[in-house]
């Protein structure tokens, strides 16, 4: 394999993740059609198993962090920029055309209506949601530190912490229990 | 300005404490609704943000900002959003010279995801509640008992979504 030209490489970055970020919905199912355009063409499975698992490490945007590491890892920091602008055109370009057109329509009976036929599907995706989250960290089975975590946040969130705050304090608190001593 | 702002700061925070789109809804709720954004626009928002491709966490900055203070607003919010996990990124790599795994960091996301996940659940009882004026008519729970076995089966969440306000447009009138 010849060693592709640093533009190819940016072009192509930039390419694939404009696709992926066009076709799905959000960052966790876009990972299949990720591994599809990725492995074998611009990086080897290994890197790509590294990069999922990498951007699971850091908060924020799923998608973005995907973009990121996989960019970083076939592109170096150049790669990183060219695979986040192809992430970061199809989301924010789509919504404000579709934002826009809303405004207008904001306020009428069929809006209002629509808007409470979606509130108990999005109730119950987020509830899905929770547990997803939930299980992630309990792979296979229960156990104690994330019972314990979940337990004492929902105490906290009882008694009125402001859910920052409750967010920190379990990371803190992450920190501390799953540190490799208690193993 | 004093709106920038606020929106700067609320998607900044959303983003350092959590770790996706759909994570990061429970948080959002809690900063938004209430202060600068109706119960009404929250449920739009992340309609939207499931419904149209790209990432959920961009699609949500940049809804609420155009919402609450138009195409500034949603540059802000968007803007604020990606600052997190790409600073981060740089930070770790210029700190390590490649990447890594940082121990204390992924602790603290691995502690971060059950409280995360309680937030959600919590949100989910009050937009349920709130967004039906809480009295559960026999529409409400066909509509989520329909959209629970739809997601076991799994068919794709933004379906699932537009049906269920596609049914709303009709059953509520």
């Amino acid at each position: 394999m010849n060693q592709p030209s640093r533009f190819q490489v940016w072009s192509r970055l930039f390419w694939i993740f404009l696709k992926v970020n066009l076709l799905t919905t959000a960052g966790p199912t876009s990972t299949g059609l990720l591994y599809k355009e990725c492995v074998g063409k611009i990086m080897n499975e290994s890197q790509f198993v590294e990069a999922v698992g990498f951007s699971n490490l850091i908060p924020g945007s799923e998608a973005l962090k995907l973009a990121m590491f996989i960019g970083y890892s076939s592109g170096g920091m150049s790669g990183v920029l060219a695979a986040l602008l192809g992430a970061i055109i199809p989301p924010t370009v789509i919504m404000l055309t579709v934002a826009s057109i809303l405004v207008r329509f904001q306020g009428q009976d069929w809006m209002k209506h629509f808007i409470k036929g979606m509130t108990p599907a999005i109730a119950v995706l987020m509830t899905l949601v929770a547990w997803q989250l939930f299980r992630v960290a309990n792979p296979k089975s229960i156990k104690w530190r994330p019972v314990l975590l979940a337990v004492l946040s929902f105490a906290a969130l009882y008694f009125g912490i402001p859910p920052q705050y409750v967010l920190i304090g379990a990371g803190v608190l992450g920190v501390i229990l799953y540190s490799p001593r208690r193993y | 300005m004093h709106q920038l702002l606020t929106l700067f700061w609320v998607f900044l925070k959303i983003n350092l404490l959590s770790t996706s789109g759909a994570a990061s809804t429970g948080l959002l709720y809690n900063e938004a609704v209430g202060h600068f954004l109706t119960e009404d626009q929250f449920v739009q928002a992340v309609g939207l943000a499931t419904l149209l491709p790209g990432s959920d966490a961009l699609q949500l900055a940049m809804f609420v900002g155009y919402t609450v203070a138009g195409v500034a607003g949603g540059l802000v919010s968007l803007f604020a959003a990606i600052l997190p996990p790409t600073i981060l990124m740089f930070v770790l790599v210029s700190l390590l010279h490649r990447v890594q795994r940082e121990a204390w960091l992924s602790r603290f996301v691995e502690g971060l995801t059950p409280a995360v996940a309680v937030l959600i659940l919590t949100v989910s009882w009050k937009v349920l509640k709130s967004g039906t004026g809480g009295n559960f008519d026999w529409i409400i729970i066909a509509v989520g008992g329909a959209s629970l076995l739809a997601y076991l089966f799994e068919i794709p969440a933004p379906f699932v979504i537009l049906i269920a306000g596609v049914v709303g447009t009709f059953a509520f009138r």
